[in-house]
């Protein structure tokens, strides 16, 4: 029983990488959106001038509102395109709605991560930071991506059945997202700057687990009818 | 609600206005009288929490259930109510603001966070105006207000602390202590439960007011 | 009520303040076919999409059992075969990976599927977004047969079919029906089956 709810959820989530590696819709919307936010903004502010830690401070924020836009221009796909060209009836006929989420969270949350490992180096090496903490940096960027993750596919299941599900999905997200880019820019700059990040990464685990297990008890309300 | 209990209602939030300005005593380190705004700052931004909690728990119900119509409209009217009392909130508190800070609105974690929490739920309005059928309406307004059960905890009780604020202790702080007048606190307690009772009964009638328009269009169709 | 079977009464559904669907009512048992007729915009995809838990409805009732056992709506959802003209299947990918896929996702052996779709000469390599309107049609057939289920909802099946095609999906049904199957057809015109057990006119 178990083994086939894994079997179901990675089918759902290899089929999207497969359509993903033959058309490209996302990877490449996701990856230019992050590399021109990250050189206009290191061509404004350049590593000249601020000091080391108040570079720190902007990148931290910096990076977030990247992921956050980006994820919102590039992420409602997962499910948005799923009902435009008709294939969400299929999905739902044949698979259980968990292993839909399971599927579609992993997906997601992989993509996210192949965007932080570009964008971070990137943003490191571009303003020329020091991280004082590369494990915290790390657990910053996993715990903030997957609350991203988790809260992204939750709201895009949601719109997916809405009429303009783009600015739909904007309006719900940004305030759902808002706690998470609160705590993660937070654990971001403890990371980069060196100090205490034990109790914000553990608010930051504590939001990820709540939407996390909210989405998996919410998804089948919201898949089917 | 019946009459005698409405005019005890009444009664109940004239004496807490006449004990906020005449038998409370002012809170120390503040200008003038402006502390005393706190009775009804206060207990207009609990119930907006309440109204947002209770919004989740008609969704919740909702969706358990048979999928009653009267729950869904129950939530709907819980948020609008929420988003009026945070509004009043927002206000009362930029009042207090202007004569303490010197400035309307001053990015107080307090005021940002309370305006997330509007945000998210003026979001759920617009949601439910994209959605066209009744079913799927329903189902997925519901089911977004239920993700608000969760993250509204965020909103009001973790995100306010995470930076430095000028805003004043909550009034259970950080300790758990409470550390404020008998006399004030008093006031404060029976009007955050003025307020709440007035909540549902303006909750009530609302609710069954849009049952009722919902009958008479469907009546003229 | 038969071992396997699907009834239904009552079955009403509006779009916003259309009523589509006014109390349809029917009822088909193992080895039958109930023939849902109607002009357009009768209700017959509503429906069968109401009969395969893809749409809520306002009110009525839905049964179905398989060999003696009652189907809860998820149930119903992911057993029943279906077969509808705005049904898609994934874009990028192939014939046989779309097959395969859904074969892992419904826990069965693709092989079944895969000859299904043989059988329709479907090109198992060419994918979804490179189909003729009658080859998704053929591939709707093998996707709705795949996991051999006993319940068959078909909405306009034979729909851009060539004569092969349509010889294909008649003897496939007939296969269905007589090994103790049941199906649901509908079409606006009158559809030449055999074993139609029950009709069902939405015009009224």
């Amino acid at each position: 029983m178990s083994s086939t709810w894994l079997a179901e959820a990675f089918a759902v989530f290899g089929k999207d990488w497969r359509s993903e590696m033959r058309a490209r819709h996302s990877v490449a919307t996701l990856v230019l959106f992050a590399l021109t936010t990250l050189i206009i903004a290191s061509l404004a502010l350049g590593p000249i001038g601020a000091s080391p830690g108040e570079r720190s401070e902007v990148v931290a924020a910096l990076l977030w509102i990247l992921l956050l836009f980006a994820a919102a221009a590039g992420l409602p796909r997962a499910f948005v395109h799923e009902e435009e060209s008709r294939t969400a009836a299929a999905l739902r006929l044949a698979a259980r709605p968990s292993a839909v989420f399971a599927g579609k969270l992993l997906w997601v949350a992989s993509l996210l991560a192949a965007l932080e490992a570009i964008a971070t180096p990137l943003a490191v090496a571009l303003f020329d930071l020091e991280v004082a903490s590369p494990l915290g940096l790390l657990a910053a960027l996993a715990g903030g991506g997957l609350g991203l993750a988790a809260a992204t596919t939750v709201l895009a299941a949601i719109v997916a059945q809405g009429r303009g599900a783009t600015t739909l999905f904007a309006a719900l997200a940004f305030p759902l997202l808002v706690p998470l880019a609160v705590l993660a820019v937070a654990a971001t700059r403890s990371a980069l700057l060196g100090g205490e990040a034990g109790p914000v990464l553990l608010q930051l685990l504590l939001y990820d687990g709540s939407i996390v297990v909210a989405g998996f008890l919410l998804f089948p309300v919201i898949w089917n009818p | 609600m019946r009459k005698p209990l409405l005019l005890l209602l009444w009664l109940w939030m004239c004496g807490i206005i006449v004990a906020a300005y005449h038998w409370a005593p002012l809170a120390e380190g503040f200008k003038g009288d402006s502390s005393r705004i706190l009775f009804f700052h206060v207990p207009v931004a609990w119930v907006s929490f309440v109204a947002f909690m209770a919004a989740g728990v008609s969704s919740l119900r909702f969706l358990a259930g048979r999928r009653e119509a009267r729950h869904d409209r129950s939530a709907a009217v819980a948020v609008e109510l929420g988003l009026l009392f945070a509004l009043l909130a927002t206000l009362t508190g930029a009042i207090w603001a202007r004569i303490e800070w010197g400035a309307w609105w001053n990015w107080d974690p307090r005021q940002t966070s309370i305006v997330v929490a509007m945000l998210f739920y003026a979001a759920y309005l617009a949601l439910r105006s994209a959605i066209a059928d009744q079913e799927s309406r329903g189902r997925l307004s519901a089911a977004y207000a239920t993700l608000g059960l969760v993250v509204a905890p965020f909103f009001y009780f973790i995100l306010p602390r995470l930076a430095f604020t000028l805003h004043p202790e909550p009034v259970v702080n950080a300790s758990g202590e409470v550390d404020v007048d008998p006399r004030m606190l008093a006031v404060l307690l029976a009007s955050s439960a003025g307020f709440t009772v007035l909540y549902f009964w303006i909750h009530r009638l609302r609710a069954r007011l849009a049952g009722i328009e919902l009958r008479r269009d469907e009546g003229t169709e | 009520m038969r071992a396997t079977s699907l009834s239904f009464s009552g079955v009403s559904r509006r779009f916003g303040r259309v009523a589509v669907l006014r109390g349809a009512a029917g009822e088909v048992a193992a080895g039958g076919l109930l023939a849902v007729r109607g002009p357009n915009g009768s209700g017959k995809s509503t429906l069968l999409r109401c009969l395969a838990g893809l749409l809520a409805i306002e009110r009525g009732e839905i049964r179905a059992r398989e060999e003696g056992r009652e189907l809860a709506t998820a149930d119903r959802r992911r057993r029943i075969g279906f077969l509808a003209p705005d049904l898609a299947l994934y874009e990028e990918l192939s014939v046989a990976e779309n097959v395969e896929l859904f074969a892992r996702l419904r826990g069965v052996a693709p092989e079944p599927g895969l000859a299904i779709a043989r059988r329709f000469a479907l090109p198992a390599g060419r994918p979804w977004g490179a189909l003729s309107s009658g080859m998704r049609q053929r591939l709707r057939w093998a996707w709705a047969l795949l996991h051999a289920p006993r319940l068959l909802l078909l909405d306009e099946p034979f729909q851009n079919l060539d004569a092969e095609g349509e010889a294909t999906a008649r003897a496939l049904l007939d296969e269905h029906l007589a090994s103790g199957g049941l199906a649901v057809a509908a079409s606006p015109v009158s559809l030449p089956l055999p074993r139609i057990t029950g009709e069902l006119d939405l015009a009224r």
